[in-house]
């Protein structure tokens, strides 16, 4: 038998330090040691808040420092720049002060947004349009800054509304943003419904340990077995090189990466919220099965609710929202989905999946406007028909939408448009089917829990969580974590190209 | 601390879940259950001390081990000896074209020569077909040889190009659509008997009305066409085919034809139409001006180079008098290694020896360069790196040219040896696709770059062996 305990000291002092190519996640063992030390530190001081405060800050601190390096600073400096200008707002009395120190928070917060994510973008378009050769920075991206960029917005936006008031203590404000269960992958929280909570004495009942028990074991089911799987073993593939695949191949790639990045994102937020539950905080879901949508406007109350509540809040809104007529409306809604898709990423890419999306809820709300008009009330079959066909047709746009969303260029994009509808090929489809029947039946089984999963199964399940003691919860997880492993470390499927 | 506050059980799990874990990752936990072997599990596998990996057996001894520096110098070692007396190359590690073996054959000689006919005159035009299979699919890797060898020896035209292709539509260096009434013989489908297989691997035969159409794009040397060929069976009754609407009656009777046009100056395409008479195969068509360098581009997806074999002595004689290559290049490997730990290869060389010992008996004065295999990356507890079976085919596949008296080019090598896929990938330019098997079009583009840089050190050493510039 090999030596087991045979630590490399030097190895263990590396893991603990930044490494730019092995990012922190939830699901590596290293996240579960600091878990571990972290409940035990903080269960020790939660006796006062200044204790819980600190340790929290802390262990989030260190948690920024080993995902992004150094650019932990960032965090801390917004915090500082936020927390006193939320105050002097508030203090402030004359409005065009208040307006001043309003520009400034956006300024300072958006500048370093786009200082980081956006400079090269915009360097590429001057160098285009003006055939100029201005060196891009190459800037490493700051680790969840796009996530605690819109926090301090809407924290100090609702200063000076006048919604909340300001934060009395720095590390109250710190502890808000550093929080590391939403650090990488949100959700988006707002201060108003965080900073009440942190006063609250940490108190766990038995729902909460089996919610918390049941999202975290549901969103690590959900991005590794379900979205990393489909995603390594066949979608990649297909985004690759789209033009070496049939059209069939191609069609379901795109509802394999709808599953995908659905798994992957509401996954990581589902562990989030599951993980600040278990450490006394509530945060509100940021998904609610979104494909089961009949409309697109429907879909976008269900997907990331956290980002377009953000949306709506302090950029539809202060657009002037509905109030200033229907075209403004319109105009303004598509505005707002052309900077949201600009937010998920520097490219035009990213931009035209916004302007899609706004364009469809402008549409749709044109639609909306119409039916409440004509006052037709469908009920019965109709009413069930026109809803499957609503859902039908609200995937498949969301999906057209993700082409481009995920594709890394508009060529790649128009390729696998290009293949599905020229180059369809139907007749591999058993070929298809037996090389690659394990993503397929994932897919059936991830796209299955979405659709016909009753709401109430989430409710059962988390209330016989609740009732499990200590020692079966420890074998519920060891027996998960150790089929986790197994699904991780099997051989990716090498790609099948069909000949013809 | 109130009996039913349950604050401390998140840590009570989670710790004795780590216990658990920890505990079982102290013995080995692997098991295999109805021949499916379960993995381990080993919470603590990054931090424990690595035990040192055996040394590899598998890895192909160099014949002579030589400094990583080699292909930097060499041009001007190699200035100062006579060819025959070059130093010998670690296969495994050159990054040139390696032709120094001990069979008297010609390696790159007739190429090499014929590219320096061309250079001063004396010959009008030099061609390479260059075999391969998806990693050339789209004219990848070709087109960038192509526009770097016409720019240097002149010539304008993308070459051969078949009848229908399944990348026509992504092939960014002709406009090609054809109708879908084509009947296509090739590798894969059995063809009958008396069906002989052209070059590119297939026949295709029309029916009523059908048709394939070309247009030039708009990049340099590749905007117009000068001369068209088209290429097809024997005749025995009576066919005619429209080329933009003007009927020609065919009339070859050899087991390979040409009917070659100059374009007509006011047609931008061409439009080969099938006007009845009895249906003969056809082959493809060829663009080319009257003098320069072509590179034809022989892709078939999914093949290993075995498939080569069933070219037929008929189709490649005549083919070598009507439309001769002067160099002819083999690139395979991607489908060969399927199986990325398998390490033995005999049954590929067995095949292959085959296949070349027709191609040389049947174009003997043609030179050869067989291309070693790109490197290939495999997931391997966690990592992507080379997979086993790389080194093991380029050995094959080095002893293959060995054998045959062909030149050799180790693109593992050029491209940076062990881990470069992974690195071509990941990089920060991504070169290569999540397969780790295939390039993107930059990594095909840079590919092309360095076998054109390999072909040339070749042709500066051969043709001016003392001056030492060129």
């Amino acid at each position: 038998m090999e030596k087991i305990i045979d630590i490399d000291v030097q190895k263990l002092l590396s893991t603990l330090l930044y490494n730019p190519e092995d990012p922190v996640l939830f699901n590596s063992a290293f996240f579960f040691y600091f878990f571990a030390l972290f409940l035990l530190c903080y269960l020790l001081f939660s006796g006062s808040k200044k204790g819980r405060v600190w340790v929290f800050t802390l262990f989030s601190l260190y948690f920024f420092y080993k995902a992004c390096g150094y650019y932990v600073g960032l965090v801390i400096l917004s915090a500082i720049v936020d927390f006193n200008l939320a105050r002097w707002l508030h203090q402030a009395q004359r409005r065009s002060l208040r307006v001043f120190l309003l520009v400034f928070s956006i300024v300072v917060n958006i500048g370093l947004l786009f200082y980081f994510k956006y400079t090269d973008f915009f360097i590429g378009i001057i160098n285009e349009v003006t055939a100029g050769h201005i060196r891009p920075l190459h800037l490493l991206l700051p680790i969840g800054i796009s996530f605690y960029t819109f926090e301090n917005l809407s924290y100090t936006i609702d200063v000076y509304r006048r919604e909340i008031p300001p934060v009395d203590d720095f590390m109250d404000y710190l502890f808000f943003l550093s929080f590391f269960p939403k650090l990488m992958m949100g959700p988006i929280v707002r201060a108003a419904d965080f900073i009440p909570q942190i006063s609250q004495r940490y108190y766990l009942t038995a729902e909460d340990i089996g919610t918390g028990m049941y999202l975290i074991i549901s969103g690590l089911f959900k991005k590794m077995v379900i979205s990393d799987f489909i995603y390594l073993n066949f979608v990649q593939y297909i985004f690759d090189d789209p033009s070496k695949h049939t059209g069939l191949e191609c069609l379901l790639g795109v509802y394999g990466y709808a599953l995908v990045i659905y798994c992957d994102f509401s996954g990581y937020s589902d562990m989030a919220i599951g993980i600040a539950r278990w450490t006394g905080f509530r945060i509100p879901p940021n998904f609610e099965t979104p494909y089961r949508s009949a409309s697109i406007t429907e879909f976008w109350r269900r997907w990331h609710i956290s980002l377009s509540s953000w949306l709506r809040d302090y950029l539809y809104i202060p657009l002037g929202g509905n109030r200033k007529g229907k075209v403004r409306q319109y105009i303004n809604l598509a505005l707002t989905m052309l900077i949201g898709g600009f937010w998920h990423g520097a490219s035009w890419n990213f931009i035209f999946w916004g302007g899609l999306h706004g364009t469809a809820l402008a549409l749709d709300k044109v639609r909306l406007t119409w039916l409440k008009r004509s006052g037709m009330v469908f009920s019965g079959w109709g009413a069930i028909l026109l809803k499957g066909l609503g859902i039908l047709l609200t995937f498949h746009f969301v999906c057209f939408c993700w082409i481009f969303f995920k594709a890394a260029t508009f060529h790649d994009a128009w390729a696998l448009i290009h293949q599905v509808a020229y180059d369809f090929q139907p007749e591999i489809w058993k070929e298809l089917y037996l090389g690659y029947r394990t993503v397929f039946a994932l897919m059936l089984l991830g796209f299955g829990l979405h659709f016909l999963s009753a709401s109430g199964g989430q409710h059962v399940m988390e209330k016989a969580l609740a009732r499990v003691p200590v020692w079966g919860s420890v074998a519920i997880l060891v027996i998960f974590i150790w089929l986790l492993i197994q699904v991780k470390t099997t051989q990716p499927m090498i790609p099948i190209y069909f000949q013809f | 601390m109130p009996a039913n506050n349950r604050s401390a059980h998140p840590f009570y799990i989670i710790a004795g879940t780590m216990v658990c874990l920890l505990a079982l990752s102290s013995v080995n936990n692997s098991f295999s259950l109805q021949g499916y072997r379960f993995r381990k599990v080993d919470l603590l596998a990054d931090i424990k001390k690595e035990i040192p990996a055996r040394i590899s057996k598998q890895r192909p001894l160099a014949q002579k081990p030589a400094p990583d520096t080699l292909h930097a110098t060499d041009s001007l070692q190699a200035a100062q000896m006579p060819a025959h007396t070059r130093p010998s190359y670690d296969f495994m590690t050159y990054t040139g074209i390696q032709e120094n073996f001990d069979t008297a054959s010609a390696g790159m000689q007739h190429f090499l020569q014929a590219l320096q006919e061309l250079k001063e005159g004396k010959r009008r035009k030099v061609r390479i077909a260059y075999f391969g299979d998806s990693m050339i699919e789209g004219d990848l890797i070709t087109s960038d040889l192509r526009d770097s060898l016409q720019a240097i020896f002149g010539g304008a035209g993308v070459g051969f190009v078949p009848v229908t292709s399944i990348v026509a539509a992504f092939r960014g260096t002709i406009r090609h659509t054809f109708s879908d009434n084509w009947t296509d013989y090739h590798f894969k489908n059995n063809p009958p008997e008396d069906v002989l297989l052209g070059l590119s691997g297939h026949a295709f035969f029309p029916e009523a009305e059908s048709w394939a159409k070309y247009s030039p794009v708009q990049k340099r040397r590749l905007d117009r066409f000068k001369r068209v060929s088209v290429f097809y069976g024997p005749v025995a009754g009576n066919c005619n085919v429209a080329i933009n609407n003007k009927v020609y009656t065919l009339t070859g009777t050899a087991p390979l034809n040409e009917l070659s046009l100059r374009q007509d100056t006011l047609q931008r395409s061409v439009l080969l139409q099938y006007a009845g008479g009895e249906p003969l195969p056809f082959y493809g068509l060829s663009f080319e001006s009257d003098t320069g360098i072509y590179v034809d581009n022989f892709s078939f997806r999914g093949i290993s180079g075995v498939e080569l074999g069933k070219l037929r002595s008929r189709m490649l004689q005549q083919m070598q008098r009507s439309h001769p290559y002067d160099l002819v290049v083999l690139h395979y490997g991607a489908n060969v290694l399927f199986r990325p730990e398998a390490t033995d290869y005999s049954w590929y060389q067995q095949l292959m020896q085959r296949v070349l010992a027709s191609l040389r008996s049947n174009w003997p004065r043609t030179s050869f360069l067989i291309v070693g295999t790109a490197d290939k990356a495999y997931k391997k507890a966690d990592h992507y790196v080379t997979a086993p079976g790389v080194p093991a085919l380029l050995k094959v596949q080095h002893a293959l040219a060995q054998e045959h008296g062909t030149a050799y080019w180790n693109l593992y090598a050029a491209m940076g040896g062990e881990g470069s896929m992974t690195h071509w990938v990941e990089g920060d330019t991504i070169l290569a696709n999540k397969d780790y098997t295939h390039f993107n079009r930059h990594g095909a583009a840079r590919v092309g770059a360095l076998l054109y840089k390999a072909i040339m050190d070749e042709f500066k050493q051969e043709v001016h062996p003392y001056s030492g510039s060129y």
